[in-house]
């Protein structure tokens, strides 16, 4: 009986023993599939197709080609095998996940054996909380669980927004077939009579309470809105003037003012968030953009008043990072400037945002290029001619250069670049009664077709981390970089006419008037080229750095040192310092010029300066 | 530009919204939901592929819906039999097991009782839509026998709570404060299921079933990541899904409630040997009262007055509160999602590549009847909040009712609402069992008794 007993107590024992061996073992097996499925949950994720890196390259470069049957094929193929790795993979994951359920099995039922083995009925517990209390913590608790509900209740429903609620059918018309019909129509339009129209606007509107009736002009009349080379040459519609050339045909304009008595400062309004972008004009009003590592805006003003017309957060675009981009102080993810084509404004940001907004702050389209690659932050700013949006996007993992729809955002045309990161603007020279699109980077200044997007010429003539953009006059293309060379080349024949290595500017863009050439050098230098030749005619050393590139208004050189002192020149082969005045505050934005005024964003404030 | 093949873009919520544990139970899972309904697009190749005709699979023959029908019949019988009669754990987890294997992972947890809620729901508010016969029952069914003798249907019957029962390994006791305020959320999740439903926006029980990824091997990766947290979790906190999630739980309790005839632990009569009291993994045991207490709680009077004049404030302010977050709830309707995104985000109506969008714009709609459309499902939304508001705050309000009713008790007894008839606590009883431990070492006891 005895024996009996005791080895009946051995087979418990022993069971015991197994039970949690078993479950050991089945835990481990179980656990290790668990993770061989994640990594493989995770490599499918890697090897959809459908979001393939390789495919999109493969795809992006045929369409710089898209007759290249050995291309399609090759596509095919790769398609193909990545879609085999992937329906593999998921045979995979089922498998796993019958192995995986296989052990957990074994592991929950020999758990259950391990346990129910040892068990023995335990001495009743003791009560440990009176009844009562029991009962009155409950309550407690349910009336906090209710009332939580009904808070986040009433939380959601003043936090949740309804769009519907705003919608306004007639806001959506830009979208539709007719509307972009009646645009087309605008060509036809005589210009004359809306120009004048707009000229007695400028005229009449010096005061506040005329502040609104370009708006309600805009508003009345949206349709007859004139984007041509004249409109254009009169608005200072994007980095560095119309058409990016640093020219501006505004006249009357103050050459003395002093920011710290205020002499000759019409306005000035604080910027709620910092950016490195210039304002840009379209008649009465200007637009600017800022950005912090939380939120984009972009902002615009009636540049008569200064009176904040509208602002807009940039959000809610499909694409959007939701963190942002790693950039320099420096740069920022506001450092490109807008462009305006006369009917919306258009903005890119450093995460690769970029958004159009109708002129009375109505978002149009908005997209997410994707997020650009680069060290410092993107900073090449937008131009737009014949209903296109010109970005050059060139990045770390690889450069291009796309023209959207201004209507839609939808792409018109990209074509791949195979020159480094770069964070030099486009600029739109008229070449042979043609405009082109002229881009400088490293290795290569070209020069590209603005209806297919065909390179059309270029140079390898730079190097380095190319800051400074390129400017055309003269027939000929200019384009500089520091610790690089200063170059000159014929677009039409690609042939370099000189170069130079003298006075060479970082950051700050060349100028071009009259046969000469003007830079400006982080090394505090205003120079003069002869731009023919290369020849220097003429240098002046400044008080601080320049960031900001030299403007030709009224046939004189206006820039601005990063101390916010101005230097004005006169333009010519010798130099003449017309003024110098002080702002007092750092400017690294270049300044815009309108009806004899002149536009400067300061590090903090936005200044327009005239004669009073 | 070229494009051979279709990129897929979720659509992502750009709602400003506010997360808490509720709303986030509702929504958020909801949206994400929507990515669900991308699919896998096939190549854009031009070949000469036939891409063959879709075909899709015939009704399930009647004839099996009705097998179906009568398994379910048949295991919830035998279960009445076992926990009424024949007493036994050990058959009643066969026949649990039995199910699990048949509505579970043979029929892939569909047909369901659990969801057929909101099909009923549905056809009840939308007539171009019926329910079948089948679905109808197993509806009725469970609930008639939780009328009759509890929750049989939990226990072996729903694969969904069996799968959980199966994992149980060493269960932790739980607060009864903690308990009944999370056993407030399966009367909310019914509530918003039923909205839902009748709203024709979502089934969002089957949507966020956790174990039928389980079931059908294969499922969204976070809600199979969601099935086996309530599986681990069930390995300590026993059937979590069943006691804090399943709003069918919640209509099966109220009827078990007022069961006719219920498990009782003991066979006979209770000794109050409180060998029982700490066998039920799901703390369902009520344990007898105090007659000191019980004398105390007279005080408790002014409390009832107090809380029963709560109903119909609590009623009101719920209302009220929850027809206001009307923009929130119904954000998760497809509609009203593509109406706030498209009026938003007008650009994206160029977006070719986005599945939704690409079909609404082919459906030749304009925005404006779609934002009309979304309109109206925002009214019934805010009509519809104010009964659901009205529900919880009636919830809650009877909830704290209950705390300071009390009832005399003698015995310990199984809680109607919260027992699953699992029977565990009936091989605790001595009661009738001569060759029990604990007849063996502490006779003594007895005597004492
Ligand atoms: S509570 Fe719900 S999930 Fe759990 S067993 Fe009952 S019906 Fe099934
Ligand atoms: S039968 Fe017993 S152990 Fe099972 S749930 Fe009911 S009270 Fe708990």
């Amino acid at each position: 009986m005895l024996n009996l007993d005791f080895e009946q107590q051995m087979n418990e024992t022993e069971k015991i023993k197994r039970a949690r061996q078993i479950a050991i073992i089945a835990g481990v097996f179980t656990a290790f599939v668990g993770v061989l499925l994640l990594l493989n949950y995770l490599q499918i994720k890697k090897s959809d197709p459908l979001n393939s890196l390789v495919l999109e390259k493969l795809v992006e470069r045929l369409s710089s080609e898209p007759n290249n049957q050995h291309f399609v094929e090759e596509i095919r193929q790769v398609d193909l095998l990545m879609r085999k790795a992937y329906f593999t993979s998921l045979w995979q994951v089922r498998t796993g996940a019958y192995l995986m359920l296989f052990g957990a099995i074994v592991l929950v039922l020999s758990l259950r054996v391990y346990y129910s083995l040892r068990f023995a009925i335990d001495q009743p517990s003791a009560d440990q909380i009176k009844e009562k209390k029991k009962r009155q913590l409950t309550q407690r608790w349910i009336g906090f669980s209710g009332a939580l509900v009904i808070i986040l209740a009433i939380m959601s429903a003043f936090f949740t927004m309804n769009h519907l609620k705003n919608y306004e059918p007639k806001k959506m018309l830009v979208h539709s077939k007719s509307d972009d019909e009646s645009i087309e129509k605008v060509e036809i339009v005589s210009i004359r009579t809306t120009e004048k129209e707009t000229d007695t606007v400028i005229i009449t509107e010096s005061t506040d309470v005329e502040v609104k009736q370009p708006e309600v002009a805009i508003t009345q009349q949206p349709k007859v809105v004139v984007f041509n080379e004249e409109t254009v040459k009169k608005n200072h519609n994007a980095f560095r003037g119309s058409w990016g050339n640093a020219v501006s045909s505004s006249t009357n304009l103050p050459t003395s003012w002093d920011g710290a008595t205020g002499k000759n400062i019409l306005w000035k309004t604080e910027l709620p968030i910092h950016g490195y972008n210039s304002p840009v004009i379209w008649n009465e009003k200007l637009f600017l953009s800022s950005a912090n590592t939380s939120k984009r805006v972009v902002y615009c003003y009636d540049r008569n008043s200064g009176k904040l017309l509208w602002e807009r957060e940039v959000n809610n675009i499909q694409g959007s990072p939701a963190t942002q981009p790693k950039t320099t102080e420096d740069t920022g993810l506001a450092a490109p400037t807008l462009t305006v084509d006369g009917e919306k404004a258009f903005a890119i940001f450093g995460n690769g945002d970029i958004i159009a907004f109708d002129l009375n702050g109505n978002r149009v389209w908005a997209i997410n290029l994707g997020v650009p690659d680069n060290h410092y932050g993107h900073s090449s700013s937008l131009l737009t001619w014949e209903k296109k949006l010109f970005i050059q996007y060139d990045t770390h993992k690889g450069s291009k250069v796309m023209a959207l729809s201004t209507e839609t955002g939808k792409t018109i045309w990209e074509t791949v670049r195979t020159n480094e990161v770069s964070w030099a603007s486009p600029i739109l020279a008229k070449i042979d009664g043609k405009f082109q699109l002229i881009m400088l980077a490293n290795p290569n200044l070209s020069g590209y077709d603005i209806t297919t997007g065909k390179q059309l010429w270029s140079v390898d003539c730079m190097s380095g981390e190319v800051g400074p953009s390129p400017v055309y006059g003269g027939g000929l293309v200019y384009a500089t970089n520091e610790y690089a060379r200063m170059v000159a080349v014929n677009p039409k024949t690609g042939e370099k006419v000189w170069e130079d290595n003298y006075y060479l500017p970082e950051v700050s863009s060349p100028a071009y008037h009259n046969g000469y050439i003007y830079i400006a050098t982080t090394f505090a230098v205003v120079a003069c080229f002869e731009a023919t030749t290369g020849k220097l005619l003429w240098e002046f050393e400044a008080k601080n750095s320049f960031y900001s590139s030299p403007m030709i208004a009224e046939g004189k050189v206006w820039v601005f040192d990063t101390g916010g002192k101005a230097y004005i020149f006169e333009s010519g082969g010798e130099s003449k310092l017309i003024s110098s005045p002080e702002l007092g505050e750092k400017v690294f934005s270049t300044p815009v010029f309108a009806d004899g005024r002149v536009y400067i964003r300061g590090i903090k404030h936005l200044f327009c300066i005239g004669v009073n | 530009m070229v494009r051979l093949y279709k990129k897929h873009i979720p659509l992502k919520n750009h709602n400003n919204i506010f997360l808490g544990l509720i709303f986030l139970l509702m929504t958020v899972p909801t949206q994400i939901a929507h990515s669900q309904q991308q699919r896998f697009p096939k190549p854009e190749f031009q070949t000469e592929y036939q891409i063959p005709e879709t075909e899709r699979p015939n009704p399930r023959a009647p004839f099996m819906e009705y097998l179906d029908l009568f398994l379910l019949l048949a295991v919830l019988s035998l279960t009445t039999w076992l926990v009424l009669k024949k007493r036994s754990r050990k058959w009643i987890l066969w026949v649990s097991v039995f199910s699990l294997l048949y509505f579970g992972f043979y029929r892939n947890g569909c047909i369901c009782s659990v969801g057929s809620l909101q099909n009923l729901t549905l056809s009840l508010f939308n007539e171009g839509y019926s329910v079948s016969f089948t679905v109808l029952a197993f509806f009725v069914v469970p609930l008639l026998f939780a009328l009759a003798v509890g929750r049989v249907f939990c226990a072996s019957a729903c694969p969904l709570g069996i799968i959980q029962d199966l994992v149980i390994v060493k269960p932790i006791k739980l607060s009864p404060w903690l308990q009944k305020s999370l056993g407030l959320f399966p009367f909310i999740y019914l509530g918003l299921a039923v909205l839902y439903a009748a709203t024709g926006t979502d089934f969002i029980i089957c949507r966020f079933d956790p174990f039928v990824g389980i079931f059908r091997m294969g499922a969204e990766f976070h809600m199979i990541v969601l099935g086996i947290s309530f599986l681990l979790i069930g390995m300590f906190v026993a059937r979590p899904y069943c006691r804090f999630v399943c709003p069918y739980g919640a209509l099966l309790k109220i009827c078990s409630l007022n069961s006719k005839y219920h498990l009782s632990i003991t066979p006979k009569d209770c000794i109050n040997c409180k060998l029982c009291k700490d066998s039920c993994p799901f703390d369902a045991i009520d344990f007898p009262t105090d007659e000191k207490e019980n004398r105390a709680s007279r005080k408790d009077f002014w409390k009832f007055v107090f809380y029963a004049a709560l109903i119909p404030v609590l009623m009101f302010v719920g209302g009220w509160a929850v027809s206001g977050s009307y923009k929130l709830l119904s954000s998760a309707h497809p509609d009203v999602y593509l109406a706030n995104l498209l009026v938003s985000q007008p650009e994206l109506m160029q977006n070719t590549e986005n599945l939704d969008i690409e079909t609404f714009m082919s459906s030749g709609k304009t925005l404006e009847i779609l934002v009309e459309e979304a309109k109206i499902i925002q009214e019934k939304f805010r009509f519809g909040g104010w009964f659901l508001g009205a529900f919880i705050g009636l919830v809650i309000a009877l909830h704290l009712l209950n705390q300071v009713i009390f009832r005399k008790r003698s015995i310990y007894e199984a809680n109607r609402g919260d027992c699953f008839s699992c029977g565990r606590c009936m091989d605790y009883c001595p009661v009738g069992k001569p060759e029990h431990p604990f007849f063996k070492d502490k006779p003594e006891m007895v005597v004492k008794s």
